[in-house]
């Protein structure tokens, strides 16, 4: 008797996209009182600035969506791009040319995923445990690597790109839109988008439904980890040098990011264009409270303070208050 | 409140046949849907009164306004005689009133006695006086008669131990007025039995009863006095010597009890599926066919194999040995993605756990099964997708605002039809039900009914598996009949009575099936 009728919910057809909205009006707030508070802020110098400091962790938090969605979580990621400066600064300082350098460390990323997915599959371990166990040993894999150093990357060019901009615009931040659009289509326009919704929401019944459930599970870890690999070459041509420890701590800036974002994580809610609005909102505090001469301390609290704040009205809102 | 059992005992107040609650235009509007419509009801000491009503009449709105779970929209409880404003769980209790719910609302990983005692338990300077509790607990379980041990973890006990528990535990609080809704859903007979005494007995110590469910031949063991809603209408209420089944199920659905198991014979066509001698974990050597325009219904009790078999078919779990034909040509099925390929579709048990993802919208449940046609290659049709869910959800006449509704907010029987009708589209030709109608009210069952009818028109087969004898038995044109195991009989279209297909099924003839006969 559960069963008897809950009212019917009147529908929430456009639910994902006046949440993105709101946060949009959010973020555009932010850079209004910003422009005011402060002199520099408005400045194009930064406001470049502050669209490189969100690219990243942008790009990160799309890859961890996709994972989240499915019930999962990858807290691996940081320590991917760590590992991936890695990577391709000893491979370019080897001599592989750019673009096959650029692959192969994209081709460790998406191994990595691989192994979080027959982990999860295979070996039945819950996803915060294998993700865990990904974090600490690929930073030790990394340090034995590198003896502990950081390895310069001797090739002007590739540190040029993240340096760059075209029509006025951070490369940076071209790739977000680079990641960003593929990765909409994918989520929201693609059957294997509905597929991550569906296992986050009741695997059982996807299975039953002919959704290849293990499938899915493994393309989730993989993207979360090619997005991860990705960042790690932009970071290694944004800071030139590959050293196995940076990129501490971005895995929750991601999640962080993916939250405010209106994604749930008990999967099943989510989109694109969320958590990348998430990623730059944390950014513009970042970048606001530094302007401010914020103390940096307080910047941590600050954005502990806003996850729970926009974590609440999301979840009043959702449940029609 | 202390924790001493006399205390804990109900304190009625009233004589029997003294009118302990009344409704006076009791209503409950949401947005967009009159759940309730002003109803007029008195309820008397002492007495058991049953409610019935399809899913969607209302009981479940009902049952929250007087628990204080929900605000009512307008009207009057009157409380021994004074108006209740019953606005939250709190005050309901301290009234005395307190429901028992069809799923067990406790927690599995405390011992039975923390359970009874939680939220009042006994406590000494602040330290928890467990053993007093464990005692005080087992004194009352023995009392009721539950053969039952305090001190274990809940979890470990069957569901419908646990149910006895829940109710045991809402008996202690000084209930004058208790409400049970569907609680045999998941009891074995003999706990249901243990169960009945308990609610005569409660009657007796003045308690009144409400009492909710499907089953009819229930309602006219127990009760006093019967009431049936239909769409948030109080349809009216009986004395129950003066009522027959017939009669409320015709209050209830507005239709004859004829017309709920629709039958056509359609002549079979050629031979979709054969298992030959098939084993596997929980069933072994097997044998039977399903051909097209047929109803092959498999009858047994629960753990008898029926679903293991059909899930084996499905390719969820291995075979051990034997082999599966599709059209004449032996196949390997070794995952559910290889038997939906071939044409077979599960409609599974439980809609909560298998059949549904509940937070996501009615139409993406519709489609789940078909987006890999109506995507060209990577990018799905929004237009297609939408048209399918549209015309299913027509088709099917499931109750939704739209399509992007959650699956969550439809009423159970609406739900059973997306878990159903997302096979349609697809165009299986053997459907597999398990256990189709189980917390659906009679109007969902005719059409759910009349939907296989509509299949079978189609050329497809149809496997029903069902623990509820009348159903198999008015619906299947080969029954086959499994006990531990093993098929053990197999019958025509009533060709057997249910006394012979029922003794087939248990053999020892020592308990009856889950309550259900």
């Amino acid at each position: 008797m559960s069963t008897e009728a809950i009212p019917a919910e009147r529908p929430k057809r456009n639910y994902n996209a006046l949440f993105g909205l709101t946060l949009l009006a959010l973020l555009v707030l932010l850079w209004i009182i910003l422009s005011v508070a402060t002199p520099s802020f408005a400045s194009a110098n930064n406001i470049s600035n502050l669209l490189r400091q969100g690219s990243m962790i942008a790009i990160l938090a799309v890859g961890q969506t996709f994972v989240i969605i499915t019930g999962g979580i990858d807290l691996s990621v940081g320590a991917v791009v760590g590992f991936a400066t890695v990577i391709v600064a000893m491979l370019i300082n080897a001599g592989v040319p750019i673009f096959l350098a650029i692959l192969i460390t994209l081709l460790v990323g998406v191994a990595i995923g691989l192994f979080h997915g027959f982990g999860i599959v295979k070996m039945g371990l819950p996803p915060f445990i294998i993700t865990l166990a990904t974090l600490t040993s690929l930073r030790g894999i990394g340090l034995l690597m590198t003896n502990g150093n950081s390895i310069s990357i001797n090739n002007d060019a590739f540190q040029l790109f993240s340096r760059s901009s075209f029509l006025g615009v951070p490369n940076l931040f071209w790739m977000v839109i680079l990641v960003g659009i593929p990765a909409y289509i994918f989520l929201h326009h693609s059957r294997w988008g509905r597929y991550l919704f569906s296992v986050g929401s009741n695997a059982e019944a996807s299975r039953l439904s002919g959704v290849n459930v293990q499938r899915t599970i493994y393309m989730a870890y993989t993207l979360s980890g090619l997005c991860a690999a990705f960042v790690g070459v932009l970071l290694a041509s944004r800071i030139g040098i590959g050293n196995p420890t940076q990129a501490e701590g971005w895995e929750l800036q991601a999640i962080a990011s993916s939250v405010i974002g209106g994604t749930s994580l008990f999967g099943a809610v989510g989109s694109v264009h969320g958590p990348l609005l998430g990623a730059f909102i944390l950014a513009t505090i970042n970048n606001g409270a530094n302007l401010l001469n914020v103390n940096a301390f307080w910047q941590r609290i600050i954005t502990g303070v806003l996850i729970i704040v926009i974590v609440y009205f999301d979840g009043l809102r959702r449940r029609g208050k | 409140m202390t924790s001493t059992a006399q205390e804990l005992h109900p304190a009625p107040t009233l004589e029997p046949g003294r009118t302990i609650l009344e409704l006076k235009g009791l209503e409950k509007r949401y947005p967009g849907t009159h759940a309730l419509k002003p109803i007029n009801l008195a309820f008397k000491a002492s007495e058991i009164h049953a409610i019935v009503g399809e899913n969607g009449a209302g009981k479940s709105t009902l049952i929250k306004l007087l628990t204080g779970v929900m605000p009512r929209t307008s009207g009057d409880v009157i409380w021994e005689g004074k108006p209740a404003a019953l606005a939250t769980p709190h005050e309901a209790m301290a009234l005395g009133i307190n429901a028992v719910h069809q799923e067990v609302v406790l927690c599995r990983h405390l011992t039975v006695a923390a359970n009874m005692f939680l939220g009042e338990e006994a406590s000494r300077f602040g330290i928890l006086q467990q053993r007093a509790m464990v005692r005080e607990a087992q004194k009352i379980i023995d009392d009721l008669g539950f053969d039952l041990p305090a001190h274990v973890v809940l979890g470990d006990l069957t569901i419908g131990q646990q149910q006895l528990i829940a109710a045991a535990r809402a008996t202690v609080r000084g209930t004058k007025f208790l409400i049970f809704d569907e609680p045999t859903a998941y009891l074995t007979r003999k706990e249901a039995d243990q169960l009945f005494t308990l609610i005569r007995r409660l009657k007796g110590e003045g308690v009144t009863i409400i009492y909710i469910s499907h089953r009819m031949e229930e309602v006219f063991e127990l009760a006093d006095r019967v009431s049936v809603l239909r769409d948030g209408t109080l349809v009216g209420t009986r004395n129950i010597a003066e009522t027959n089944d017939a009669e409320l199920v015709k209050m209830m659905i507005n239709r004859s009890i004829e017309q709920v198991y629709h039958k056509e014979h359609f002549t079979p066509g050629a031979t979709l599926l054969e298992a030959r001698n098939l084993s596997g974990k929980g069933f072994e050597n097997v044998s039977m066919t399903v051909r097209a325009g047929e109803i092959v219904g498999l009858y047994g009790l629960i753990g008898a194999g029926r679903s293991e078999f059909v899930t084996t078919l499905y390719g969820r779990h291995r075979k051990s040995a034997g082999q599966i034909l599709w059209e004449g040509k032996e196949v390997q099925v070794n995952s559910e993605h290889d038997a939906i390929r071939i044409g077979m579709a599960l409609a599974p048990e439980s809609r909560r756990d298998q059949g549904l993802c509940l937070n996501l919208p009615v139409g993406l449940n519709l489609n789940l099964p078909i987006y890999k046609r109506i995507s060209s290659n990577l990018l799905i049709s929004s237009a297609q997708e939408k048209t399918e869910a549209d015309r299913q959800i027509a088709n099917l006449r499931i109750k939704t605002p739209t399509r992007n509704a959650l699956a969550s907010s439809l009423s159970g029987g609406n739900q059973q039809k997306i878990v159903i009708g997302k096979w349609l589209a697809h165009g299986a030709k053997l459907f597999i039900f398990d256990e189709p109608t189980v917390g659906v009210d009679v109007g969902t069952k005719a059409e759910i009914y009349r939907l296989f009818g509509e299949l079978l028109s189609k050329g497809a087969g149809i496997i029903l598996i069902s623990s509820y004898l009348p159903e198999v038995y008015e619906l299947a044109d080969t029954l086959h009949v499994f006990r531990r195991g093993k098929l053990v009989a197999t019958h025509g279209f009533h060709t057997a009575n249910h006394e012979e297909i029922l003794t087939q099924a248990l053999a020892e003839k020592q308990e009856k099936p889950g309550g259900q006969i």
